[in-house]
């Protein structure tokens, strides 16, 4: 009987507890997180906007621990992994054996070098259940919120909070909304629904400075206009870090993130990381797959995990939908073809006759197929004239003895 | 599991399996008559409201020749493996992907993650709209029934 052990609940760590199970119905499979119950992070807008309660953004049941029979050793955190004994310390000086182990800890918000930044009890990040509960709180007390980051993070929390009467300051250091998934029209899209419930963008300015109260909460934020802007609390929402700590302190080898090889082993003996903690992309898929091939891994099926297509998103704030695949940003010798309607907006970037981007505001229906054209190089060539209207169809091809389809390519 | 298997040589486009799919997920509440009936009935369709999708498309391959699109209900789905809600579920028994429309947080990274473009978003872009192999009729999937070249046949894999 084998005992595996995985550190952190989120999307790589549930998924590879699930996978465990499904390939090792005998063996003891223990989950210890920090976080009190599972939650899907891509949802904590819902939780932060009072549409559903916790339970409403765990995406797996309520059972899931139970059924699977699973250990779940809940809001307890890791503080170091004996990789020669093999053991895992945890909480109040707990410590458990494990023959396999699965670090999935994630990835944590960021906070720049701003100064007060750093130490006030004001400023939130927006990761966990946690942080959306201490928002919660803040809220209760006072309204006025100062989001730092316009991506999908700020933009998850503004949504939310917009909609609960939060007067709304989100600054920016790029000069458009959703810098990385936009080009400029489409963040001139998303700015107009927020500023229409009330946010105010301040883009291309940064945060420099802030004015604090005697408890040292956060009163004004300094703006590098030399604005100041009154503010109850700060939501951070400039970027992640992958949480590598307790690889750091274990002596496994991590930079800025907790290097893996193709089967996702670190450098210690059956040692294994998935999800954003192994910085190889930050999206919920991804995380999954990393779980998964883990998990398969850890449970002696040979599986060598490919690295991920990280240039990927799709977005979905007050009905205006978009997806955002590639790089938009890289268009140098490239053909950029644009197609515009009153409800939609569209634009692929070809370059030596392959798709390298692919942007899609509006009606997103069937448009899976422009990730897979880019993440695998395909083809495209004279089909620039209908490169809106592609299909499956063009690429099509039928597997006879199961019925799945193939690309032709 | 079953699947839909498509032989695209006998389609003749006729899109009745298109039409039989939007009839048997169209919003009955405010008809009248029996639910299995009205489904069937290609009659009572409503092709002036937006929320009558259709889950499958027929696409011509500009030759005469046409490629019907439909969900495979994948041995790997895409769009269940990048659900972060956990709406869409492969079910091992049954094997098909079903989805649970009440957890949905309406994402769309399924839209994104499906290598075949099947699944669509609704008008009121709160939910995503695919095959769920018309669990509600007894009789099976709407569109294999409407077929009238069996270009389309429920098999056992």
């Amino acid at each position: 009987m084998e005992r595996f052990v995985i550190i952190g609940a989120g999307a790589a760590g549930i998924t590879a507890a699930q996978v465990l199970r499904e390939f090792r119905e005998e063996d003891v499979i223990t989950v210890i997180s920090t976080d009190e119950q599972v939650h899907s992070r891509c949802m904590l807008h819902k939780y932060l906007g009072h549409q559903r309660d916790a339970q409403g953004i765990n995406f797996v049941g309520a059972d899931f621990f139970e059924k699977n029979n699973i250990y779940h050793l809940a809001g307890q955190s890791v503080s170091k992994i004996d990789t020669q004994a093999k053991t895992v310390s945890y909480g109040d000086g707990y410590s458990t054996p494990y023959d396999k182990l699965l670090i999935a800890t994630g990835a944590g918000f960021f906070i720049p070098p701003i100064p007060h930044f750093r130490e006030a009890p004001n400023v939130f990040g927006f990761r966990d259940l946690s942080d959306a509960l201490k928002i919660d709180d803040a809220f209760a007390k006072g309204k006025r919120v100062f989001i730092v980051g316009s991506g999908l993070v700020g933009l998850d929390a503004a949504s939310a909070l917009c909609e609960r009467g939060a007067e709304i300051t989100i600054a920016e250091m790029a000069p458009r909304v959703m810098p990385l998934q936009t080009d400029d029209y489409a963040a001139s899209v998303y700015q107009k629904v927020f500023e229409e419930r009330g946010c105010r963008f301040l883009l291309g300015i940064g945060a420099t400075d802030a004015v604090v109260d005697g408890e040292g909460n956060i009163t004004e934020v300094i703006l590098s206009t030399g604005e100041h802007v009154p503010c109850d609390f700060i939501i951070m929402a400039a970027g992640v870090r992958p949480r590598i700590q307790i690889a750091l302190d274990s002596g496994i080898t991590a930079e800025r993130a907790i290097q893996v090889d193709d089967h996702l082993r670190t450098s210690a003996p059956d040692v294994y990381a998935a999800g954003d903690c192994t910085g190889l992309s930050g999206v919920w898929p991804d995380a999954m797959a990393q779980g998964k091939a883990a998990a398969l891994n850890m449970a002696g099926v040979d599986e060598v995990y490919e690295k991920p297509y990280p240039f990927k998103n799709t977005s979905n704030f007050f009905g205006v939908t978009m997806l955002s695949v590639g790089r938009l940003d890289l268009t140098d010798g490239a053909e950029i073809l644009v197609h515009k309607t009153p409800k939609e907006y569209k634009k692929a970037i070809i370059k030596d006759g392959k798709l390298t981007g692919y942007l899609s505001l509006g009606d997103i229906s069937n448009s899976g197929l422009y990730l897979h054209l880019i993440k695998n190089g395909i083809d495209v060539r004279g089909k620039e004239d209908r490169i809106f209207r592609l299909t499956f169809a063009d690429f099509y091809g039928i597997n006879e003895k199961n019925g799945e389809y193939v690309y032709t390519v | 599991m079953k699947r839909i298997f498509i032989d695209p040589a006998k389609c003749d486009g006729c899109k009745s399996c298109t039409l039989a799919c939007m009839a048997s997920h169209q919003d009955m509440a405010h008809r009248q008559g029996s639910l299995t009936e009205l489904r069937q009935a290609i009659y009572a369709l409503d092709l002036t409201d937006p929320a009558t999708q259709s889950r499958n498309r027929i696409v011509s391959d500009g030759e005469g020749g046409y490629r019907p699109l439909f969900c495979r209900h994948c041995d790997i789905p895409d769009c269940a493996g990048a659900c972060m809600s956990g709406a869409l579920q492969k079910n091992m028994e049954t094997g098909l992907v079903e989805y649970n429309a009440d957890k949905c947080a309406a994402c769309y990274m399924c839209v994104m993650n499906c290598r075949y473009g099947v699944p669509a978003i609704s008008p009121d872009r709160k939910r995503m709209v695919k095959c769920d192999f018309c669990q509600h009729l007894e009789e099976g999937p709407a569109c294999v029934r409407a077929c009238p070249k069996k270009a389309i046949e429920v098999r056992e894999v």
